[in-house]
């Protein structure tokens, strides 16, 4: 047997990784381009929400107030001040202690409430997980921690040599960048693929990388442990916030959090906070941490400034970071896109979708490519189920996720979680309907049962809320304008795909010459 | 382009691919792991910022392992250089100890 080139084994290589890894990547593209606009998905999905909006210290003493009512002698509170994308300040209160007693010990799970800004009290809103849902389900696929998160970190893996083998593979670059046959059966199907890999090949290589170095130090802690005796510094060293001191048991009056606010939003050039930590609150030992906000940076890590919860001196300043932290910071900023303004945003998405794409051409090349010479080996049929399963099926799912946040009674009891199982009976029952009928029609009829159930949503919108869509052109609701008209866009292109992916296989079908050219092509192959 | 492996390779050659295959994904984990947890013991910088190149580096260096454990010519080879670099690594780290 001959030694394959270097472009033949990567090629090999590029095809399996992909392979493997690419229903779940198709997965995580496409939920993860959708938390780009993760707040807004959530205020779609609260209609009713209308507060007002409210200056950080305002939200911030609010919240406290709220804190102090219901969870005086809590561990830790975590708030999310809102900002100029949310509404809501988002607080969440853990029981217990702050500094494990047995570094296994399980803690009592925290408690998350929305509230308004101003009059700090729970919102009146639907129960719902808004998109904070696909937002977790990118990286955590609705596995049990930590399963799923290992999981999406060994599909960005194979990701990343999938890009390194694929430009290695490819040697015409420039010319894919502007080939695109329609209509020729396989050959579509690899300049599809080859489009949208090379025209947003930077923004894949970086998103899959960056992604990786969202959650690097649970898949690579390996140089923390070689340098820390007690992991929990470098947390502290690398964020810059002052450990976490146990509980006194003293009781001291928590000191008010406006001033803080204002030291903070002095000390980072008028930035303010986006996030405050307390510990030990009404303790002697009581420490507030007030985080910068990342959204007017490129770095997602602003510094910390901690406080004491007693008199409010500062304890701990971040120190300003050096090159590798600041190089970590801009490289999670780069992947979450927080400092992206509504344009920027929207060029994010279609990136994201572009990924998508290139996943998904890339599975159909893979099975299409099989198919074409010799087709009946269940190998081949898994692939393509399990294609249809996930490219058409998927996007029903999703939109059964936002169709049953409107269709649910705003009061039923548990909503939240029935509007998430929602996508998955929707998603996973589509998918094994499927496999009923043949497989060019069940691509045509999933991607058309997809695409009706987004063009719906703007329907149900207008009928089940006041801000529908002709509402909201007029009254300048620019978010749910938007919404709606996105909803719309989705839709024409999942009947476009259910028009090519139909006729696209009756072509096929039709050319006993191109199945001899197919399998003579992959005799020839490997 | 985008070849399979060729389906006339006798049983032998799905063994030898395996064990490439473990040797990429493992191997390549456990010897990126362990050199990069090396390079950030060793590195003459402060204990934070020697920790986090190291971990930023580690990714392309896994991936490039693993590309490179499936090329190379002979499976024996993949599978001895990467798993000697990760024991290499690994013991080197056992005898330095945690930084001080």
């Amino acid at each position: 047997m001959r030694t394959p080139s270097f472009r033949q084994s990567m090629a090999r290589i590029h095809g399996w990784m992909g392979l493997i890894a690419g229903w779940i990547l198709f997965a995580m593209f496409l939920t993860g381009t959708a938390s780009y606009f993760r707040p807004e998905i959530t205020r779609w999905m609260q209609p009713e929400v209308r507060a007002t909006p409210a200056t950080p210290p305002v939200a911030a003493g609010s919240a406290f107030a709220y804190l102090q009512r219901t969870a005086p002698q809590a561990a830790r509170w975590t708030l999310y001040l809102p900002d100029q994308r949310t509404i809501a300040t988002r607080v969440f209160v853990r029981d217990g202690d702050v500094v494990k007693a047995k570094p296994r010990a399980k803690r009592p799970p925290r408690r998350e409430v929305r509230l308004d800004p101003v009059q700090g009290t729970p919102l009146h809103a639907r129960d719902t997980r808004g998109g904070e849902h696909f937002y977790r389900f990118h990286f955590q696929l609705q596995l049990p921690h930590p399963w799923g998160r290992w999981l999406a970190g060994a599909c960005a893996m194979c990701m990343l040599g999938a890009i390194l083998s694929g430009v290695i593979t490819h040697k015409r670059i420039f010319v894919d960048f502007f080939t695109l046959r329609w209509g020729k059966g396989q050959r579509s199907w690899l300049d599809a693929h080859n489009v949208s890999a090379v025209v947003a090949l930077p923004f894949h290589a970086m998103i899959t990388y960056t992604g990786l170095v969202t959650l690097m130090v649970m898949y690579m802690p390996w140089p923390i442990v070689a340098n820390y005796a007690k992991p929990a510094l470098f947390a502290s060293e690398a964020v810059g916030a002052a450990p976490e001191a146990p509980r006194s048991g003293t009781p001291a009056p928590l000191t008010p959090v406006a001033p803080l606010v204002a030291t903070a939003t002095r000390a980072w050039d008028g930035s303010p906070p986006a996030q405050i930590v307390v510990t030990n609150p009404n303790d002697a030992n009581a420490r507030i941490t007030l985080f910068r906000t990342a959204t007017d940076r490129l770095s997602a890590r602003g510094g910390a400034i901690t406080f004491s919860g007693v008199d409010g001196h500062t304890i701990a300043s971040s120190p300003p970071p050096g090159p590798a932290a600041r190089t970590a910071a801009v490289l999670l900023g780069l992947h979450l896109g927080w400092f992206a303004d509504t344009g920027l945003r929207w060029i994010y998405f279609l990136l994201g979708a572009s990924g998508a794409a290139m996943v998904g051409t890339g599975l159909v090349l893979w099975s299409r490519k099989r198919v074409e010479a010799r087709s009946g080996v269940w190998g081949q049929r898994l692939v393509e189920r399990l294609n249809v399963a996930v490219i058409a099926c998927l996007p029903a799912g999703m939109a059964a996720y936002l169709l049953a946040n409107r269709l649910l009674p705003a009061d039923l009891p548990g909503r939240a979680d029935l509007e998430v199982a929602a996508m998955f009976y929707t998603w996973f029952g589509l998918a094994l309907l499927g496999c009923l009928r043949p497989a060019w029609r069940a691509w045509r009829e999933s991607f058309a049962i997809a695409g009706t159930a987004w063009a719906a949503m703007p329907v149900v919108n207008a009928l089940t809320t006041d801000r529908g869509l002709p509402h909201a052109l007029a009254a300048g609701d620019r978010l749910f304008a938007s919404f709606d008209l996105a909803c719309l866009a989705l839709a024409a292109l999942l009947f476009f795909a259910a028009r090519k992916t139909g006729k696209a296989r009756r072509t096929v079908s039709a050319s006993p010459t191109r199945r001899a050219e197919a399998q003579n092509a992959l005799a020839h192959a490997g | 382009m985008h070849d399979e492996h060729d389906r006339t390779r006798p049983p032998r050659g799905s063994m030898a691919l395996a064990g490439r295959g473990v040797t990429a994904a493992i191997g390549g984990y456990a010897a990126a792991a362990a050199g990069c947890a090396l390079a950030a013991r060793i590195l003459p910088l402060p204990r934070v910022e020697a920790t986090l190149w190291a971990m930023l580096a580690s990714f392309p260096v896994y991936a490039a392992l693993a590309l490179w454990a499936f090329h190379t010519r002979s499976p024996g080879r993949a599978m001895a250089l990467v798993w000697g670099l990760a024991a290499a690594c690994t013991a080197a780290l056992f005898l330095l100890g945690v930084r001080p």
